[in-house]
C-alpha cells in the first residue's frame, strides 16, 4: 500500500468558508506521486486526512484522480503535530511508503511527517524538491540543506517522503471519475479524546530585536562612523518621492555609502 | 536550556550560532567535525558537548539522543534543513511535545511564529520540550571571554533504527553560490510588473557590482529561476548593502537576508516590514524608479573594496 | 441509433438559471448533472448587485430565511444628472422590508452558491472545475451530450439545458444564435467599495438590513447607457452599464467613466473615504426580444443570459430573476419531456409555452422599446439638462422677479437645450406606450 496524507486548510479570505479551503499544493504534489507509485508498483493507494467533514472534499478530489480508497480521521483542528501523526499512523501503519506535504499552509511547522516517520519507525526523507521513482523499491530524493546545497538521498520500504509544491501537479481528474467518487465510500474513523495543543495569545508579527556583536574597529573609526556626515543620510528614514527623484536619492545614498563614486 | 546542533563536516547551519545564543551559550554538537564547528562558535559558548556520530541520521541519532539529553528539560534546534528533520524524533524519542518554529525560546514563554509569518502564537513553556528557532531572526552576540567548558560523548547505539541513505551531497550551484556569497544584492518581488523588471535589476546589478535576488512569489511565477530565491525556503544570503524593490519582507524571505550594512526598499506600501527594516525606505513606484535609475546608469561609477 | 444516455439531464453553467434547471428536474427524480467552469458556482460571476427572487417562491418555501442576502432594499431612488445638478426621485416604503420582500442586494458568490446547494441537495450532482467545450451530436443531428475539458469528458444526457451565461457559446454551437452583433450588448463595469456600515447606515439613511438602489442617468460622460449604485452591508456597489459602440467612438475607458460618476457632486459625499475592493467586468445582452435565440433544439433548450432573457432597459437591470424563471421552466419543460418520451423539439414545447405565458417573455414584450428609448440620444444627452433645467428654475427665488409660469419654464429649457417641441411629444407618446 503506498498512502497520501492530506491537510486541510481553511480558506482565505474568509476563514472558515469552505469555498476557498483546500490542500497545499504540496499536498496536491504528494498525492500525485502517491498516485504514481501506486500505479508504478501495480499497488493500492490510500489517501489520508485528519480533520473536518468539510475536508472529505479534498479526498474525493483524490478519488476522482485514480486513488484507491480514502479515510478521514475525525480529528479537531487545535489537535498537536504529534496526535495528528498518531492518528495518521493508525491509518497508514502498514503503508511501504507514505507521501506528504512539507509544510502546511496554515500553522504548519514540517514537523508532521516526521513524527509520522517516528511513529511507525521508518525512514524520512523530507522536503523534496526532485523525486525519482526508479522502480518503485528504492526511490531518489533530492532535499535542500542550507546555503543553497543539496542532497541526493535513497529511501526504501518504510518510508516517509515529504515534498514541495513544485515537485509535481496533481492531474486533471477524468470526468467518470469524478463523477464515481461524489459517491465513493469514505472511511472515518474516530479516535480516542485528543489533547488540545497548548493554548496561545495571539499577536500580529513583528520581529524581535536583534543582537547585534559589539561594534569593531578603532575607537577612531568608530567616532567618525558616528559623526560622519556622509554616513548619517538615511538611517530609518521614510521619503515620498517621485520616480525620477527616488532615482536620484538612492543613487545619493549609494554613494554616500561608498558603493558608488 | 541546551542547545542541539547538526554540524555536517565541521560546518553549522543556518541558525546554528543563535540557537547556542538563546540558551545562554550551553550546546551539544552532533555529527562530523564538532571540533572545528565548535572554533566557529568562539565567543558564543560556555559549555559544550561534542558527538563525533559521523552522517546526519535521524531515526538513529533520536534514539541516542534521548539518552544522552534525558536530564536537560529544554533542547533548542535551529529550523534549519536538519534542525526540523531532527526535532521531531527527538521530541518523539523523549515523549515531550514540540514546539517547532519559534521566534523566540525562554524557559517560562515561548514564541511561535504561525499563519505563514503573519502571526506570533505565545505560549506557556512547559516544563520539558523540545523546540526550534527560525534562523536568522535573533542575531548573535559573542561575548563570553573564557575558554568553553568542552566534553566529548559517545552516541549510544540504536537497536533497529533505519534511515535514508546518503548517495551524493552537492555544494550550491554557482550561480546560487554567487548569491549566497554576494556582497551586494539588488532585488524584485512582487510589486514589479514584468519579468523584463528583473533585466532592469541585472543591468543595474552589473553597474553595482550586485547580484539579483527575488522573493518566492517571483520565482514561482518564473520570472527569475529558484536559484535565485532568497528566504528560508531559498538561499541564505548576508550582503553589505540590499535593494529591495516592491518587496513586502516577509519573515520568511527577511529571514535569510543576514545582516546588510545598508538597506533601500522602495515600495508603494510606506508601512510593510521591508519599509520597516530599510535604511533608506522610499515610497514610490518600483517599476518607474528603476526606469529613472536605467536613464542614469551610464553615468555611474561602482567604488570598488 | 444514438448511444445510451450516461445521465438525463446535464445543465451547462452554475448561474442562477443553471441551478434553477437542475434543482426543478433533479426534484422530479431526473439523474441531473450541473456543470460548473468555475471552482464554485458564482465564484467568477459578477452583476450590480439586486436580485429580485420572488420567483423563489415556488422552489424554496420561505427562501429568506436562509439566502445570504446584504441589504433588503427598501429604498429606490432615480437620478437624472448633469455635470453639476441633479435631480432625484426617492421612494421608500416599509413593506419592502419585510416577507415576502421585494429586492436584495447579495453577493453573487454567495447567491449562486446558495442555489446550486439547493439542488446539490435535491439530486443534483455539481461537478465544478469543468468546461462544456462542445456539443455530442446523434446520428439525426439531434444533440446528445456535451463534450467537457476534462479527461474522458464525454457525457452523454436525454437532454442539454444550456445556462452557460451571456455570449453562449452552446446556443451558437446548437446553431439557435444568430444575432452576435456588438451592438446588442451593452457592457456592465462595477467597483466594489468597502465602508463600515454603520457610515453606510447613515449616509443612505437606513438601519439594520435595509437597503438602497440608485439608478442615474446622464451620468455617462456621454456615452449612451446609465449608472448605478447599491448597498451592501458593509460595501457599495457603483457602476455603469455602457453601449459598446459608442464607448469605443468615445475612446473612453470605463474606468474613467466611473472615476467621472463617482465625482459628481451628488455621489461623492455617499462614498467618500471608501477603499476599492474589488473592479469588474461583463457583458449584459441588451436588446431583449430583438436579439433572443431560438429557445429549443431537437435534445436542448437554452435558458437565463444564454438565451438572452436579461432585462435591461435603463432604470430595470433585471437578469437575475429571469435567469431563476427560465431556469425554472426549463426544467419543468425537460421533465415533461422525458415523461412523455419525445425530447425533440415538440417535446419541449413547453418550454416556450411558459416563457410566453409568464413575466418572462410578458415584461421583454412590453417593454421591447425601452432600450431604444432610454438609450437613445435625446433622453440621454437632452432630457436630463431639460429636466434639471426646469427644477432648478422652479426652486429658485429669483426676488424681485415674480416666480415664472411652469409652462414658460418648460418652453424656455426645451428651447435653451434645443429639443424640438414635436420630438418631445413623439418621445412622450413612446414613453407612455412603453412604460405607461
Ligand atoms: C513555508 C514557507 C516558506 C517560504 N519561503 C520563502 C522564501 O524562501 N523566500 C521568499 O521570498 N518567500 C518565501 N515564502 C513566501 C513569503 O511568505 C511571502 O509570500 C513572499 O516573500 C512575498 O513576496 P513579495 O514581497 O514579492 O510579495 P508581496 O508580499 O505580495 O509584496 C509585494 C510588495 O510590493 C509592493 N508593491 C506593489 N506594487 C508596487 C509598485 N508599483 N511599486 C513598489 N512597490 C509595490 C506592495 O506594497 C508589497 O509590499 C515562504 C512561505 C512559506 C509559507
Ligand atoms: C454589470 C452588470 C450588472 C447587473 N446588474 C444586475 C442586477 O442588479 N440585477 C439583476 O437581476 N441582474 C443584473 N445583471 C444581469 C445578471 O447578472 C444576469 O442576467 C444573470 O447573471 C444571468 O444568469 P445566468 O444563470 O443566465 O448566467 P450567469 O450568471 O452568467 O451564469 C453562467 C454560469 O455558467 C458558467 N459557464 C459558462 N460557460 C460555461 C461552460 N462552457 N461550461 C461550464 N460552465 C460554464 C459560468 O461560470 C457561470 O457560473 C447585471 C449584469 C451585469 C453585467
Ligand atoms: N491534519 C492532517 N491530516 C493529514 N495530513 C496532515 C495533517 N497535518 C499535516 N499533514 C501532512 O503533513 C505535512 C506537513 O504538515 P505540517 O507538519 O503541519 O507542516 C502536510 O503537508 C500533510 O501532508
Amino acid at each position: 500500500m503506498i498512502a497520501a496524507c492530506v491537510k486541510w486548510v481553511a480558506g482565505v479570505p474568509e476563514p472558515g468558508d469552505e469555498r476557498f479551503a483546500g490542500i497545499s499544493a504540496a499536498d496536491q504534489a504528494a498525492v500525485e506521486l502517491a498516485l504514481r507509485h501506486g500505479a508504478s508498483m501495480g499497488d493500492d493507494v490510500v489517501v489520508v486526512t485528519a480533520g473536518p467533514p468539510a475536508a472529505e472534499r479534498a479526498l474525493r478530489e483524490a478519488l476522482a484522480a485514480g486513488a484507491t480508497r480514502a479515510v478521514r480521521v475525525d480529528l479537531p483542528a487545535d489537535a498537536t503535530s504529534s496526535d495528528v501523526a498518531t492518528a495518521l499512523a493508525g491509518v497508514v501503519g502498514d503503508a511501504a511508503f507514505v507521501w506528504c506535504g512539507d509544510y502546511s499552509t496554515d500553522r504548519g511547522s514540517g514537523s508532521v511527517p516526521a513524527f509520522l516517520a517516528a511513529e511507525r519507525s521508518a525512514r524520512q526523507a523530507l522536503g523534496a524538491v526532485a523525486v525519482d521513482l526508479a522502480d518503485g523499491a528504492t526511490i531518489s530524493v533530492t532535499r535542500r540543506l542550507d546555503g543553497g546545497r543539496r542532497e541526493v538521498s535513497t529511501v526504501s520500504a518504510p518510508a516517509v517522503v515529504s515534498v514541495e509544491g513544485a515537485v509535481a501537479r496533481l492531474r486533471r481528474a477524468g470526468l467518470a471519475g469524478v463523477l464515481a467518487a461524489r459517491t465513493a465510500p469514505i472511511e472515518v474513523r474516530r479516535p480516542a479524546v485528543v489533547v488540545p495543543d497548548v493554548a496561545a495569545i495571539v499577536h500580529a508579527y513583528r520581529p524581535r530585536a536583534r543582537t547585534l556583536p559589539p561594534p569593531h574597529g578603532s575607537t577612531l573609526d568608530r567616532l567618525r562612523e558616528l559623526t560622519d556626515a556622509a554616513a548619517a543620510p538615511a538611517h530609518g528614514e521614510t521619503v515620498h518621492l517621485d520616480p525620477a527623484d527616488a532615482a536620484d536619492r538612492i543613487l545619493t545614498a549609494l554613494r554616500a555609502w561608498s558603493y558608488l563614486t | 536550556m541546551l542547545a542541539l546542533v547538526v554540524v555536517r563536516d565541521g560546518s553549522l547551519p543556518a541558525g546554528g550560532d543563535e540557537v547556542v545564543a538563546e540558551c545562554g551559550g550551553r550546546v551539544l554538537l552532533i555529527g562530523s567535525g564538532t571540533a572545528a564547528a565548535l572554533d566557529d562558535l568562539r565567543g558564543a559558548v560556555t559549555d559544550a558537548r561534542l558527538v563525533e556520530a559521523g552522517a546526519f541520521r535521524p531515526g538513529a541519532w533520536s534514539a541516542g539522543l534521548a539518552v544522552l539529553l534525558a536530564d536537560d528539560p529544554v533542547v533548542v534546534l535551529p529550523h534549519s534543513a536538519d534542525g526540523r528533520d531532527l526535532a521531531p524524533r527527538l521530541a518523539h524519542a523523549l515523549d515531550r511535545p514540540l514546539l517547532a518554529h519559534a521566534m523566540v525560546v525562554g524557559t517560562t514563554t515561548v514564541e511561535l511564529i504561525r499563519a505563514g509569518g503573519t502571526e506570533l502564537h505565545s505560549v506557556v513553556a512547559p516544563a520539558a520540550f523540545v523546540a526550534t528557532l527560525h534562523p536568522g531572526l535573533r542575531g548573535v552576540e559573542r561575548t563570553v571571554t573564557t575558554e568553553p567548558n568542552v566534553r566529548e560523548q559517545v552516541l549510544p547505539a540504536a537497536i533497529d533504527a533505519i534511515d535514508a541513505e546518503v548517495v551524493a551531497t552537492f555544494a550550491a550551484d554557482a550561480a546560487t553560490l554567487d548569491l549566497a556569497e554576494a556582497p551586494r544584492i539588488v532585488a524584485g518581488g512582487a510589486g514589479l510588473d514584468s519579468a523584463d523588471r528583473f533585466e532592469q535589476l541585472a543591468a543595474l546589478g552589473a553597474v553595482l557590482g550586485a547580484s539579483v535576488g527575488a522573493t518566492r512569489v517571483v520565482t514561482d511565477r518564473g520570472w527569475v529561476g529558484h536559484d535565485r530565491q532568497i528566504g528560508t525556503t531559498g538561499v541564505v544570503v548576508d550582503p553589505q548593502l540590499y535593494l529591495a524593490f516592491g518587496i513586502s519582507g516577509a519573515v520568511q524571505h527577511t529571514s535569510g537576508l543576514g545582516a546588510p550594512a545598508h538597506v533601500i526598499s522602495v515600495n508603494t506600501d510606506a508601512h510593510c516590514p521591508m519599509m520597516q527594516l530599510a535604511d533608506l525606505a522610499i515610497v514610490a513606484d518600483a517599476n518607474a524608479t528603476l526606469d529613472a535609475l536605467l536613464a542614469r546608469l551610464g553615468t555611474l561609477e561602482v567604488a570598488h573594496g | 441509433m444514438d448511444d445510451e444516455p450516461d445521465v438525463d439531464v446535464i445543465v451547462v453553467g452554475g448561474g442562477p438559471a443553471g441551478a434553477c434547471a437542475a434543482l426543478v428536474a433533479a426534484r422530479a427524480g431526473l439523474s441531473t448533472v450541473l456543470l460548473e467552469r468555475g471552482p464554485f458556482p458564482g465564484s467568477k460571476n459578477m452583476y450590480g448587485g439586486v436580485v429580485y427572487p420572488r420567483i423563489l417562491d415556488r422552489l424554496i418555501p420561505n427562501w429568506w430565511e436562509t439566502a445570504p442576502i446584504q441589504r433588503w432594499v427598501t429604498r429606490r431612488s432615480t437620478m437624472v444628472l448633469t455635470d453639476t445638478q441633479a435631480l432625484t426621485v426617492d421612494y421608500r416604503t416599509e413593506a419592502w422590508g419585510k416577507p415576502p420582500y421585494n429586492g436584495a442586494t447579495a453577493y453573487r458568490p454567495d447567491f449562486d452558491h446558495w442555489l446550486a446547494g439547493h439542488a446539490e441537495a435535491a439530486g443534483a450532482q455539481l461537478v465544478c472545475d469543468t468546461t462544456a467545450v462542445g456539443l455530442l451530436r446523434g446520428a439525426s443531428g439531434r444533440i446528445v451530450g456535451v463534450r467537457t475539458d476534462r479527461p474522458g469528458g464525454d457525457l452523454r444526457a436525454r437532454v442539454v439545458i444550456a445556462c452557460d451565461g451571456v455570449n453562449s457559446f452552446l446556443a451558437k454551437e446548437a446553431g439557435l444564435f444568430e444575432h452576435t452583433d456588438a451592438k446588442h450588448y451593452t457592457l456592465g463595469v462595477k467597483e466594489t467599495l468597502a465602508l463600515p456600515k454603520e457610515v453606510i447606515d447613515e449616509r443612505f439613511g437606513v438601519r439594520g438590513r435595509e437597503g438602497v438602489d440608485i439608478e442615474m442617468i446622464g451620468c455617462t460622460s456621454g456615452v449612451n447607457g446609465g449608472g448605478f449604485l447599491y448597498t451592501n452591508l458593509d460595501s457599495v456597489a457603483v457602476g455603469v452599464v455602457l453601449k459598446l459602440p459608442k464607448l469605443a467612438a468615445q475612446q473612453l475607458r470605463p474606468e474613467e467613466i466611473i472615476a467621472r460618476m463617482k465625482r459628481h457632486p451628488a455621489i461623492a459625499p455617499l462614498i467618500e473615504g471608501a477603499d476599492l475592493k474589488e473592479y469588474s467586468a461583463h457583458l449584459i445582452p441588451e436588446a431583449g426580444l430583438a436579439m433572443m435565440p431560438k429557445m429549443t433544439t431537437d435534445g436542448m433548450l437554452v435558458a437565463g443570459d444564454a438565451a438572452a432573457l436579461c432585462l435591461a432597459a435603463g432604470i430595470w437591470l433585471e437578469g437575475v430573476n429571469f435567469a431563476m424563471a427560465s431556469g425554472m421552466y426549463a426544467g419543468e419543460a425537460v421533465v415533461e419531456a422525458v415523461r412523455n418520451g419525445d425530447v425533440g423539439v415538440e417535446g419541449l414545447a413547453g418550454y416556450q409555452r411558459r416563457l410566453s405565458e409568464t413575466f418572462v417573455l410578458k415584461d421583454h414584450r412590453r417593454l421591447r422599446r425601452a432600450p431604444e428609448i432610454v438609450l437613445s440620444d435625446r433622453v440621454q444627452h437632452l432630457y436630463p439638462a431639460m429636466v434639471a433645467g426646469i427644477a432648478e428654475r422652479m426652486f429658485q427665488v429669483d426676488n424681485p422677479a415674480p416666480k415664472p409660469r411652469l409652462r414658460t419654464i418648460l418652453k424656455q429649457e426645451r428651447k435653451r437645450v434645443g429639443i424640438r417641441r414635436r420630438d418631445l411629444a413623439r418621445d412622450g407618446l413612446d414613453g407612455l406606450r412603453t412604460f405607461g
